[in-house]
């Protein structure tokens, strides 16, 4: 069988994956998008060599990308979703019955294009009427927004210090904190606590300069190298470590207790911002 | 605008990911006017709590001279370390940012007289020497000051050699102790340099032996000393990964614990250690050539305006902003900008094709860089920059 190697500069391990048969290899304007399969995780989406999801295992990402920061908010109506083009973030924040508009910004049409034709069940919503396709820069949609508009901010990027990194600038949440509604919050991934602590600080960081409450969460997931992935995610007002509404079904890692185990304890997130941890 | 740098595993050992991605926001910004050296100010803060850690009573001055940016020396003096001068220069940027006397030393065995004279009024009292002569400039015009000698020690092994134009052997540098006592200067101590970028551990060796036997011999003559300036050389990592200071200074720390009193005060100079790998030049292909069978690449820096080290064997390590899907290497030539043919800074080095317009960026460039800098030929010296 051949094999995949995926390359991540900054992962100091390098993962490989069986890869029964490819599915799909192109290159958009802006990315090469390949789908493979895998015996153990089946289909497997993979851009510019590194994995971004796999049918077995891709709900732990975007249960904990999304549900976090809806079920912290006490009335999200209107929610923005900045990447993602595999529609699994849209597919999560539409069960909740109280968002009435989604505006889901990828820049990359062929990374929606793909997934619909090979991850059904990721993309399943991308089609909901309450959803809005924009084609575009997510940093340009959202400058272009009004004031206190929208009530979460979701950005579901790829590597940072790819083309990416746009979305991780002093400029950029800035804009998100003055698009928020006043009980607005926002959250993106933020890399390993193991491989990218100094990343994960620094996002931190430049959200505290900008944000009153900011927090950090993790997951664990299997597919992204370092695996005990980061979330930061920001509010203008509340709190994100509570829940503020009861728990919607439908999801297979999250609930109300996985929300509350999440949040890096509060000793350990003193001590990762003094930069006391050595590992 | 959003540019697409070729970065590969090997560099992820030489720039932090967070560095990186700092380096990379700022070249975005819409005019950008290169050559310009990014320092990026978390990586100072980690190497100046990393340097003495392992050290028993240790003092760090930062040696100047790597990089005397004041915006640079305003952070580094923030941090707390003192400072290693060597002119009258140096001594006034940091006046400017109010150092007190007491934190700076000045190392270089042969003083100009006008810096030694501006240095004793402003205050410093710790002064290095290694000759006659500069005893007598020493007693007149900085009576009384705290005097260390400087021995020569091997330096094989450390890339830009200094034990040659500075530093006696044991029997001289025990006339010289008593010299100094005899003019009414305090010999307190003995400095050493194992020459800097030094990945030999064993320089060290040899270096803390020869200092212990002009210590037992000062003993012997009267002389308490109480002092012993190990200098600098720690080195950083320019290609590959080079020994640890965390395993310099416990080899040394061991070596000091075994040989010296327990009071001895120990004094350590470190300088590229502390901006070097914190910094990344950022350059612009200026031409590309192919001449004969060698593939040439212009840079607006070279050895005369920032990378005059590698004429003395540094090897430096460039990203390339390059095509997104361009995956072919070959093999360059790297010149800069003026129109001297000695103006080459590294041969066969394998990138990706740039454009030119491109950016490069250098590696671990931080120190000895814009503070060698020319304007040679009119091209200007890389301002430095803290993010």
């Amino acid at each position: 069988m051949i094999k995949f190697f995926e390359k991540a500069p900054y992962a100091p391990v390098e993962y490989a994956y069986d890869a029964e048969e490819i599915l799909y290899k192109g290159k958009s304007k802006f990315q090469e998008i390949m789908v493979i399969s895998n015996p153990y995780f089946g289909k497997m989406l993979i851009l510019d060599d590194v994995v971004q999801l796999t049918e077995r295992d891709e709900f732990f990402y975007h249960e904990m990308l999304t549900q976090v920061v809806l079920h912290a908010h006490p009335n999200p109506k209107k929610v923005v979703v900045i990447g993602g083009g595999d529609g699994g973030a849209v597919r999560e924040v539409l069960k909740h019955k109280v968002v009435e508009k989604l505006y889901f910004v990828e820049i990359d049409e062929e990374v929606i294009n793909t997934s619909k034709r090979f991850f059904p069940a990721v993309s399943s919503s991308i089609d909901d009427p309450r959803v809005e396709i924009k084609i575009m820069d997510g940093a340009e949609f959202i400058l272009k927004r009004k004031p206190a508009d929208i009530d979460v901010i979701i950005v579901d990027s790829t590597d940072i210090i790819g083309f990416a990194r746009t979305l991780y600038t002093d400029e950029f949440f800035q804009t998100v904190h003055d698009r928020l509604t006043e009980d607005g919050m926002f959250v993106t991934h933020s890399e390993s606590l193991h491989f990218h602590k100094d990343m994960v600080i620094e996002i931190q960081e430049t959200l505290k300069r900008i944000f009153p409450i900011v927090d950090l969460y993790t997951a664990p997931i299997a597919t992204y190298p370092g695996n005990w992935w980061t979330f930061a995610c920001a509010s203008k007002k509340y709190s994100l470590r509570e829940v503020r509404r009861p728990h919607e079904s439908g999801t297979k890692y999250y609930d109300e207790e996985v929300h509350l185990q999440s949040f890096f304890t509060k000793n350990l997130y003193k001590k990762l911002l003094n930069k006391e941890l050595n590992w | 605008m959003l540019r697409t740098f070729k970065v590969e595993k090997f560099h992820a050992h030489l720039i932090p990911e967070s560095t990186l991605f700092k380096v990379l926001r700022y070249v975005d910004r819409e005019r950008i006017e290169t050559p310009f050296l990014l320092i990026d100010g978390e990586r100072i803060k980690e190497k100046i709590a990393m340097i003495g850690r392992s050290i028993r009573n240790p003092k760090v001055f930062y040696a100047v001279k790597a990089n005397p940016d004041i915006e640079i020396l305003r952070f580094i003096n923030e941090l707390g370390p003192g400072f290693e001068i060597s002119s009258e220069g140096e001594l006034e940027i940091l006046s400017s940012l109010r150092v007190a006397p007491e934190r700076i030393i000045s190392s270089n065995p042969v003083k100009s007289l006008r810096f030694l004279r501006a240095a004793a009024s402003y205050g410093i009292r710790y002064f290095s020497y290694d000759s006659s002569d500069e005893v007598e400039k020493l007693a007149d015009l900085a009576p009384r000051a705290h005097v260390y000698v400087r021995l020569t020690v091997p330096n094989e092994g450390s890339e830009w050699p200094l034990s040659k134009k500075f530093g006696v052997e044991l029997e001289e540098a025990l006339e010289l102790l008593l010299h100094a006592q005899d003019k009414g200067l305090n010999p307190v101590g003995i400095t050493f340099h194992v020459g800097s970028q030094c990945t030999n551990v064993y320089n060290w060796n040899i270096a803390l032996d020869k200092a212990k036997a002009l210590w037992s011999k000062a003993e012997r003559n009267g002389i308490r000393l109480t002092l012993l300036n190990i200098g600098g050389g720690y080195p950083i990592n320019y290609t590959k990964n080079v020994v640890s200071i965390e395993t310099i200074e416990k080899n040394v720390n061991s070596l000091i614990y075994d040989k010296f009193p327990e009071h001895v005060e120990v004094h350590i100079e470190p300088g590229r250690a502390v901006v070097g790998d914190a910094g990344i030049l950022v350059t612009t292909v200026i031409g590309k050539a192919k001449r004969g069978d060698e593939d040439w690449l212009y840079l607006d820096v070279g050895v005369f305006n920032g990378l005059m080290e590698s004429v003395g064997g540094i090897k430096y390590t460039y990203i390339v902003e390059s095509q997104k899907h361009t995956r072919a290497k070959k093999r360059w030539t790297i010149a800069g900008p003026s129109c001297d043919s000695f103006d080459v800074i590294d041969k066969n080095v394998s990138l990706p094709q740039p454009e030119v317009g491109n950016l490069v960026l250098v590696l671990s460039s931080g120190a000895y860089t814009v503070s060698y800098a020319s304007e040679f030929n009119g091209f200007s010296i890389p301002k430095t920059i803290l993010i």
